[in-house]
């Protein structure tokens, strides 16, 4: 088998061990840290492939992601030696106030993470501000707002309403989830999109940074 | 349960079960609109009542004091011919490898919170909105432990294109199986699906298990307009779907997120005509 078909295989199997074993591999045999990655990436594409279809569920899911955190830390210290950026951009994730779900937004953030974004994530119950001071902090590119409670969703029209009042709108492509967000609400707060799931919201940040 | 707590001005941030000690009156309106739509049983406000789940709240230390007390306020609004079941909603929390809980840690929670509700004499046990089927089954074991009566075990399916599966990925026959093993009296389905797609799911739950079956769906999927949360679903179409999965074996039916005891009148009435 080839490396990338190993890669594959790691990432797909949820082998945290393999992936580890492999990215160390890479390294030894002074293959191209670009290419490695990239071998990576791929499976965990596939394997966010396999969830919007069906075939994996959540358990497959967060497992893939973990062999995938296995992996990029072996090649931190490479990627910080040869100075290679690998970022797509950095994003503060977090779930609004007044809500403790944070499952979906993990997950979002883990495979944001895997995708190459560098991740801020602020956890569950996070009030508005401190999403708009950490992503003026760090200079983020993206902020994504979950609310899984229909009562707290109107947190995310707020943190939009701030945005406008201290004219930073445009700084920033905001990206909400949680269940009870629809396409209608997304244009009614004025936010840059949702996605119907971990796998289509990494896509969506993607095709956005791309605009 | 949630829908009306919400109506009647429930705040984000505070869990409802607190409700059962600051606002019990208003607990108590909500149990007196349902008996009086025509609902043989309702849940008590615990839904969110388990250790784990109030510790996320810091209301941890008000474990046997929320339960106890929803309990006593279904009771002094029952009638005669009502029963009382104790809502067990899940911990909030997940097992590997998508959390970190234990299974002994989700026992413990269970049994601490399915002993309180006996001990304040529900009738039955209404566990329910269940992702993980593992989670269901030591709850459902839980109950079986502390007491003899009914114990209803509701799982939350999500529609596939490979058919109805949880987020877990367990199935229907996996379901059924091991929540009968586990002591499960009823077994069903309630939450995020729509009444509409939950009638294809009855025939599945009928072929997977000889045990009653639970069909609560939500009224519609929650939309939220001008800042507040509606539900598109009306009740005449509603009870049309129930009639459907009444049709299909369902023998325990109700509504979930969204539906109010507008929707519980039409059903009950509805049921009642067909009786005649």
């Amino acid at each position: 088998m080839s490396f990338a078909e190993n890669c594959k295989e790691a990432i797909l199997n949820g082998n945290i061990e393999l992936a580890e074993k492999l990215a160390n591999q890479a390294i030894e045999e002074n293959i191209d840290i670009n290419i490695a990655i990239d071998a990576f990436s791929l499976a965990i594409r596939k394997a966010g492939d396999l969830f919007e279809e069906g075939d994996f569920f959540l358990p497959e899911l967060m497992r893939s992601a973990e062999a995938m955190k296995g992996a990029m830390t072996v090649f931190e210290p490479k990627i910080m030696e040869d100075k290679v950026d690998r970022s797509l951009g950095k994003v503060i994730i977090g779930t609004i106030e007044g809500d403790i779900h944070d499952i979906g937004k993990t997950l979002v953030a883990a495979l944001m993470s895997a995708e190459g974004f560098e991740v801020f994530d602020l956890g569950a119950d996070v009030p508005v501000g401190k999403f708009i001071d950490k992503a003026e902090e760090v200079g983020a590119k993206i902020i994504c707002i979950s609310a899984l409670l229909t009562t707290t969703m109107v947190g995310q029209k707020k943190l939009i309403d701030q945005l406008k009042e201290r004219n930073i709108r445009d700084k920033f492509k905001v990206l909400i989830g949680g269940a009870p967000v629809s396409k209608k609400w997304v244009e009614e707060i004025g936010a840059d999109g949702s996605a119907e799931n971990a796998v289509s919201a990494v896509k969506l940040a993607r095709k956005l940074l791309e605009e | 349960m949630g829908s009306r707590l919400i109506d009647l001005g429930l705040q984000p941030g505070t869990p409802p079960e607190s409700w059962n000690i600051t606002q019990p009156e208003k607990i108590k309106q909500i149990h007196f609109e349902y008996f009086g739509a025509g609902s043989d049983i309702v849940l008590t406000n615990t839904f969110g009542g388990s250790r784990l789940k109030l510790e996320a709240h810091g209301h941890g230390d008000k474990v046997k004091e929320y339960n106890t007390r929803a309990v006593e306020i279904a009771k002094e609004i029952c009638p005669l011919n009502g029963y009382i079941a104790g809502d067990i909603g899940p911990s909030g929390k997940f097992l590997p490898p998508v959390g970190s809980i234990t299974e002994q840690e989700l026992l413990e929670n269970f049994i601490e919170q399915t002993t309180i509700l006996a001990e304040a004499y529900v009738d039955l046990f209404f566990i329910e909105t269940m992702v993980d089927l593992k989670e269901a089954e030591i709850a459902v074991k839980a109950a079986k432990r502390v007491s003899n009566i009914p114990i209803f075990a509701s799982i939350t399916y999500k529609k596939t294109k490979r058919g109805f599966f949880t987020i877990m990925g367990n199935s229907i026959e996996q379901c059924s199986k091991v929540l009968k093993e586990a002591g499960a009296d009823a077994i069903g389905a309630n939450c995020t699906i729509s009444s509409e797609e939950m009638i294809d799911l009855i025939p599945l739950i009928v072929n997977s298990t000889d045990l009653p079956i639970i069909a609560k769906p939500n009224a519609g999927q929650p939309q939220l307009v001008e800042g507040k949360t509606i539900y598109l679903s009306k009740p005449a179409e509603f009870t049309r779907d129930i009639q459907q999965m009444i049709k299909n074996g369902a023998t325990i039916v109700g509504g979930c997120c969204g539906s109010n005891p507008k929707f519980i009148n039409e059903i009950s009435n509805q049921i009642k005509r067909e009786k005649k």
